[in-house]
């Protein structure tokens, strides 16, 4: 429930990776020697500490194609958990080294093992990964801000804040709590005396109008191969995120989703910690069971006590008969040219509104496009500046008939070869579809306004919504060989 | 000096050895204490400096004593410090903790630690802010979370407490009560724990436990530090598994104070962040599991709450519950549902890789109700992990690298339960067709740790199913046909063979991949052939010339078509290492099994490389040559058997190396040796000669400013008196191994660690032999400032048997007063004169400011043992006469040109030692000598 050691390296101007926070916690380590007794491996110093953490990560010595320490091919579950091979007169191994890592940041820790170290025990033995892990995404989520673009300045002014985050949430090796993203920890408005005991979790009390807002955010994936010996696939989750705003020191709001007649179950539901009882019933549903068709179909209720940012309430996944939009991709390779056609057909249960709907075609592996000549019944097309991409933009709305097509020819007579890609050799190729949907989900699952709750004196006002988004949505070539994406069909 | 403050503290932290090595610990603890005391410094300075002593207390405060010292230095800091600066008293909290518990004060009750434990008690109870703003609140979070590390570093510590921490924490009504929380479980936890440990001890002991009732009849018991006698037993996690046992307190059904506790915890656990509610979870149910009288049932309630929760330490202490209580707690139907969930969370899209990966090991390790082996530690699949359900988890490659082999490995163990027939079959099919995908990717050319990542899949798909040889064999063709398109996977390719056959001993595997790949390289045309093919290629040849079943014919073959000018032009150019490539090939020829129908070709090779356009690989090719045609069959074969019956690949290169002689191979390869061989240690001091010329004459060049003057002129040379010489003895290290008992030609390399010296020249010993006293090596150190260091020695050297090894020495410490000199001043100014130079310079420093400084130290001696010091210590460097007993006066010279002058006297009180020197910076280094040999003076005086 402790963890010994904490570091944070990132790329120092762009150039070597270096540690740039370390804290390291005394009395755990004072434990973890009595605890560990002739097994006892001490940490080392950051130099070294760094060179074997890049090693076990396999980013040390990027110049070389080959090293023994680096690449061995045999087997060791390395993440989240490494081990790392002390040398010299500390020898021995260090284990278990957690890491998280984004973009330019990566995150360790050591957690303290207080189980019988010989032999080895599980991972799921020591409640201190589990802890230790939590703690490195809060540290992360605060390092890398809220935007997607980390910018070193930022990250710099947040390095900096680190004692002090720490000294909050984890003064001598034990993790409290995670640092709140982008603000500072610091002491909010007092709270009132009376009997009722204010969370933890809770750093202060909303005074004020009361407003809670509920955004439902549906995400679909798709795999489609458009090829009769491999089943296409799709799969949806969603997430409720709220914001509440209400007055109390322990305020309850209830939210209901519910779904249509005949709409399939929430399976995989997921709640977070401030939902303060559930039913039996709504977790029962999971996408790895055979779906029996008598399984509880809501409303799902989730009364809980809101925290003062904004939080993801629950999340779930759905099985959804068809994919919103059918697609197929064709390409010939005729002479120097590439035949291309590719057609896209909106399902007519989807609200044909959206709010930006892209098709991206991207070509690795050959030479930049030269001419590009292409029909389209719909939309405009960009070919990138790089001219390894084309980009399709369907625009707000498909025509009538919900069908688009583009047809055509690509020479590749660039004076440059474009990108490559290990993947995307040959015919092998997809179409990626980008695309939002607002105002629907593809479960149909939607929250009333009316069936939120909130037990507090004054009457809130509730702002809800709901969309639809593409992740990962890739229409492969039905002429050459798409990767096999999951097995799940399989049986 | 902020801002040099925040390097040097960086500095430390980032290297504390090569840091202490500038300084001693003593002085840089002094340093911070002395600028935590000091007013000007700021707090964010302060706080600052606190941080080496919470992270590397142990370090600091080298002994117990020390550790005490520095505690009642930060008590008295943080009692005068004002209550408003928080942050600055928070820390203080923390770094007084960590002392405190690492020099194990704590553990034996030291003074200053009792004083601590009122003072964090004190501010723990101190809810006098309740109605202002909150602003001392973090004083008392922090004083809270320092209890409970003392608690949890010395178990038992607060045991008598409890009732008093309980009323804390029901009163606390603010986020605080959190902090309470988590003291009042860990010391209840903590108790309990003791009270199983005592005999006899039953629901009376438990009542009155929690009632505070401390007359229980095993209070007394409490002086005997249950912490120390009960090893680390305590510190350790109850949740074991089926193989862990749990000391139980036997209490009968009857304990509703306990039961009312317990549920009054776990109803106000909702309050808790995430992180300590799993810790408060942990940690009762130890409790409940050491208490049998309390049912496990008093978590019912709470599970369907932390069954659904998206955090994964609830989830795990969740699954720790379940390991504890099984089921008495989990019905079979619960457990499905736990099973299905972690499957679900393996993959869920919202989650981060390293959680999902968690979820997989939590799967591997799954706490079953009824498990069928209790394989601790050991990956074992849980029954309830149908191939149906596992399928959710097949590998696919847009995984990444971890992923991808985390699910490549559980799939492998969930087909090879199911068997080759059925579903197992059909899975295995999926897997081989993804190790091909893989394999196609890295034909197309992929990054380097994909490249990682097929090796490591192709390695688990081998582990599990090497015996299925539909799959094998046409694993072994497409990896061949990759090699003859990326010769540079060799590596990658001979370390799969290493470790096939390494951890499948039963399984030929390897050698038919070896076999395949030396038919790729051997019928392949010349005529595409490139060097860089080539060198990848013998390569492979030396791998495959290691294993005895493999017939050479066709190595040679090719050998001898690419050393044929006709049919290859590679070898035309005489490249070295091409050549050295060749030869490695025919040195593993040498000793391979099948030599006797090798002989003619192997000649015949070794003839054409005599002809090699480099004059080294000839003259080995010769040598090769001879020793394959002149050696006796016999005696070959019995070198190589040697080396066959140890087995393995290591040995036999070892076995050649010695066939070879120093002529060789020593001279191609310098081993390492495991441990260090040899060491340097200071040799006694010689008696230093003509320290002050005895001689009375009392001329010297004229009046001491002059002659000040005079002595200074002399530094106009820069290389006069800059070097200090040490003698050191060269001995063996004391293991036995006869190997190293006669060393030669000895080479020591010495590198620095700071900055403070000059480079130092390598030195050579001609032999060093064990039996023979030992060898002296003079080191000439050439300062730059005059501080104690360390430096690092490493040593080349040859053993009797040919080899060249290298060796790495243990560090070298220079101490501080091995860098003083005698004043260096001609021999012909005699004790007069030196004496004036003395007092020519005690007046120059005591006028002036600059880097001058002057002190005082003090200490108890009686005259005699100060007498002793003088001659012991300082007589090389007493200007003045030893009779002279009223007042010493010592002067150290130190290179380049720092002076450290003494006069010693003995008052009534004390000794005095009034030192002044030119430089301060030293004032640190000259206090800690004085101290050490003065207080060696009163330990052996007394």
């Amino acid at each position: 429930m402790t963890v010994r050691g904490l570091w944070i390296i990132s790329h120092e101007n762009g150039g070597n990776l270096s540690i740039r926070f370390s804290r390291r916690f005394s009395t755990v380590e004072h434990r973890a020697k009595s605890l560990a007794g002739s097994s006892y491996v001490a940490v080392p110093e950051e130099s070294t500490f760094l060179q074997l953490l890049l090693t076990e990560l396999g980013l040390s010595d990027s110049g070389k194609n080959y090293v023994t320490l680096r690449d061995d091919c045999l087997y060791r579950p390395r993440s989240p958990a490494l081990e790392l091979h002390v040398d010299g007169p500390g020898k021995g191994i260090l284990w278990p080294v957690l890491t998280v890592s984004q973009g330019p940041l990566i995150l360790a820790c050591l957690p303290l093992v207080d189980v019988p170290p010989d032999p080895r025990p599980p991972l799921a033995s020591l409640l201190s990964v589990s802890q230790g892990l939590t703690l490195l995404a809060g540290l992360q989520t605060f390092l890398l801000g809220s935007g997607s673009k980390p910018d070193s300045e930022g990250l710099g002014s947040r390095l900096a804040m680190l004692p002090s985050v720490l000294l909050q949430v984890c003064p001598l090796g034990t993790p409290l709590d995670v640092p709140l993203p982008g603000t500072p920890a610091t002491p909010t408005a007092p709270t009132s005396a009376g009997t009722q005991k204010q969370p933890a979790w809770k750093t202060g009390l909303h005074r004020g109008r009361a407003v809670v807002n509920i955004g439902l955010i549906e995400t679909v994936r798709s795999m489609q191969y458009g090829n009769r010996s491999r089943q296409d696939l799709w799969d949806v989750y969603g997430t409720v995120t709220c914001k509440c705003e209400v007055e109390g020191v322990l305020p309850n709001v209830t939210v209901t989703l519910s779904l249509p007649p005949n709409g399939s179950p929430l399976q995989d539901i997921l709640v977070h910690p401030c939902v303060t009882s559930l039913d039996s019933s709504i977790l029962t549903a999971s996408s790895v069971d055979n779906y029996d068709g008598s399984a509880f179909s809501g409303p799902y209720k989730f009364p809980f006590s809101p925290p003062l940012e904004p939080f993801r309430l629950c999340s779930y996944t759905s099985e959804v008969p068809v994919p919103p939009i059918l697609g197929s991709y064709q390409l010939k390779e005729e002479e120097n040219q590439l035949r291309v056609s590719v057609t896209l057909k909106l399902h007519e249960s989807i609200k044909n509104s959206f709010e930006f709907c892209n098709a991206h075609l991207p070509f690795f592996n050959r030479d930049q496009m030269g001419v590009v000549d292409m029909k389209l019944s719909s939309g405009q097309l960009d070919v990138s500046k790089e001219k390894n991409l084309l980009v399709w933009i369907l625009g707000q709305k498909f025509p009538k008939s919900r069908e688009v097509t583009m047809e055509g020819k690509i020479s590749f007579s660039g004076p440059t070869p474009g990108p490559s890609d290990p993947l995307c050799t040959k015919l092998t190729a997809y179409v990626k579809l980008h695309f939002k949907v607002p105002d629907m989900t593809l479960s149909g699952c939607y929250v009333d306004q009316h069936s939120v709750q909130v037990y507090s004196s004054a009457k809130p006002r509730i702002v809800t919504s709901r969309e639809l988004q593409s992740k990962e949505y890739y229409i492969w070539n039905s002429t050459g060989t798409a990767p096999v994406s999951s097995g799940q069909m399989m049986m | 000096m902020a801002a040099n403050w925040a390097e040097r503290i960086s500095a430390f932290s980032r290297r504390p050895s090569g840091f202490l090595s500038g300084t001693t610990a003593e002085a840089f603890l002094a340093e911070l204490l002395r600028e935590l005391r000091d007013d000007r410094a700021t707090y964010s300075v302060k706080i600052l400096l606190l941080s080496p002593l919470c992270e590397h207390s142990t370090l600091l405060c080298c002994s117990d004593s020390v550790g005490e010292e520095t505690a009642l230095e930060l008590m008295s800091v943080f009692v005068q410090c004002p209550p408003k600066s928080v942050q600055f008293r928070c820390h203080l909290l923390l770094a007084l903790t960590s002392v405190l518990i690492c020099t194990s004060c704590v553990k034996s009750h030291s003074r200053a630690s009792l004083d601590f434990l009122d003072v964090l008690l004190q501010i723990a109870q101190d809810t006098s802010d309740i109605h202002t703003d909150g602003r001392q609140r973090p004083l008392r979070a922090t004083a809270c979370e320092c209890l409970r590390e003392l608690e949890a570093c010395c178990p038992g510590l607060l045991s008598q407490r409890l009732e008093l921490l309980g009323g804390l924490r029901q009163q606390e009504t603010s986020r605080l009560h959190q902090a309470y929380a988590e003291l009042y479980t860990l010391v209840l936890r903590n108790a309990i724990y003791q009270l199983t440990q005592e005999t006899g001890a039953g629901a009376e002991h438990l009542k009155a436990l929690l009632g505070g009732n401390t007359s229980a009849a095993w209070e007394a018991d409490q002086e005997s530090d249950l912490t120390s006698s009960k090893d680390s037993a305590i510190l350790s996690s109850l949740i074991l598994g089926p193989m862990g046992t749990v000391p139980t307190l036997h209490t009968g059904p009857d304990c509703k104070e306990l039961r009312s506790v317990l549920s009054t915890l776990l109803d106000e656990s909702y309050l808790l962040t995430p992180l300590c509610q799993a810790t408060l979870l942990h940690r009762l149910t130890e409790v409940v599991a050491m208490v049998p009288g309390v049912p496990p049932a008093i978590f019912r309630t709470h599970l369907l709450r932390l069954l659904g929760t998206s955090e994964v330490s609830l989830l795990h202490a969740t699954l720790l519950l379940k390991c504890a209580f099984t089921d008495s707690l989990f019905s079979s139907e619960d457990e499905a549902f736990i099973l299905k969930r972690l499957v679900v969370l393996s993959q869920h899209p919202l989650l981060s890789t390293p959680e999902k990966l968690f979820y997989m090991d939590c799967i591997l390790h799954f706490p079953e109700n009824r498990p069928i082996s209790c394989s601790d530690g050991d990956e074992t699949l849980p029954v309830l992990l149908t191939p149906q359900l596992a399928s959710a988890l097949v590998p696919t490659v847009f995984n990444d690298s971890t992923t991808l082999l985390a699910r490549f490995n559980m799939l492998s163990l969930v087909y090879l339960e199911e068997g080759e027939e059925g579903q197992g079959g059909q899975g295995l099919a999926y897997l081989y067709e993804h190790l091909s995908s893989l394999l196609s990717m890295v034909e197309n050319g992929c990054s380097r740790e994909l490249v990682v990542t097929f090796f490591r899949a192709a390695f688990l798909f081998l582990y599990y199913f090497c015996h299925v040889e539909r799959y094998s064999n046409d694993l072994t063709k497409q990896l061949c046909q990759l090699y003859f398109h990326h010769t540079k996977l060799a590596p990658h390719l001979i370390n799969l063979a290493d470790q096939t056959q390494d951890r499948l001993s039963e399984s030929s595997w390897s050698v038919g991949l070896l076999k395949a790949l030396q038919r790729v390289i051997t019928e392949a045309p010349l005529t595409q052939l490139t060097s860089h093919d080539l060198s990848r290629h013998l390569k492979m040849l030396v791998r495959v010339a290691d294993e005895g079943e493999i017939i050479q014919q066709s190595t040679l073959t090719f050998l001898s078509s690419i050393i044929t000018p006709s049919s290859s032009s590679l070898c035309t150019g005489g490249d070295w290492r091409l050549g050295n490539d060749i030869l490695r090939v025919c040195r593993r020829l040498l000793v391979h099994p099948s030599l006797d129908s090798l002989l003619t070709p192997l000649a015949d090779v070794l003839h054409l490389i005599c002809h090699y356009a480099d004059m080294e690989i000839q003259d080995h090719a010769r040598l090769y040559y001879t020793l394959l045609t002149t050696l006796s069959r016999e005696k070959l074969a019995g070198v190589l058997a040697q080396g066959m019956e140890e087995g393995g690949r290591q040995v036999k290169k070892q076995s050649l190396s010695c066939l070879m002689g120093e002529g060789l191979t020593s001279t191609l390869t310098i081993q390492q040796t495991e441990r260090a061989v040899f060491r340097l240690i200071e040799a006694p001091p010689e008696p230093r000669a003509g320290d002050i010329n005895s001689n009375e004459v009392e001329t010297g060049p004229g009046e001491a400013s002059a002659l000040v003057e005079a002595y200074r002129d002399q530094f106009s040379d820069s290389s006069f008196a800059s070097e200090i010489t040490l003698q050191y003895q060269l001995v063996h290290i004391n293991s036995h191994d006869c190997h190293f008992d006669q060393l030669f030609s000895i080479r020591l390399h010495f590198s620095l660690t700071d900055h403070h010296y000059e480079e130092l020249g390598d030195i050579s010993v001609p032999c060093l032999l064990r039996e023979r006293p030992s060898t002296i090596v003079q080191l000439t150190l050439k300062p730059r400032k005059p501080y104690p260091t360390s430096l690092h020695a490493s040593a080349i050297f040859t053993s009797p048997d040919g080899r060249t090894w290298h060796t790495t020495l243990p560090d070298i410490h220079v101490a501080f007063q091995q860098t003083f000199l005698p004043l260096p001043v001609p021999s012909s100014w005699g004790r007069g004169g030196t004496l004036s130079v003395f007092e020519g310079l005690w007046d120059e420093i005591c006028s002036e400011s600059g880097d001058s400084a002057t002190s005082l130290f003090c200490c108890q001696l009686k005259e005699a043992a100060l007498n002793t010091l003088v001659e012991k210590h300082f007589l090389p460097f007493l200007i003045s006469d030893l009779s002279h007993k009223e007042e010493f006066k010592v002067l150290f010279f130190l290179p380049p040109r720092s002076h450290i002058l003494l006069k010693v006297s003995s008052e009534e009180d004390a000794v005095h030692f009034n030192i002044a020197t030119d430089n301060w910076e030293l004032l640190s280094h000259i206090n800690s000598y004085l101290l050490k040999v003065t207080s060696l003076q009163e330990d052996t005086l007394s």
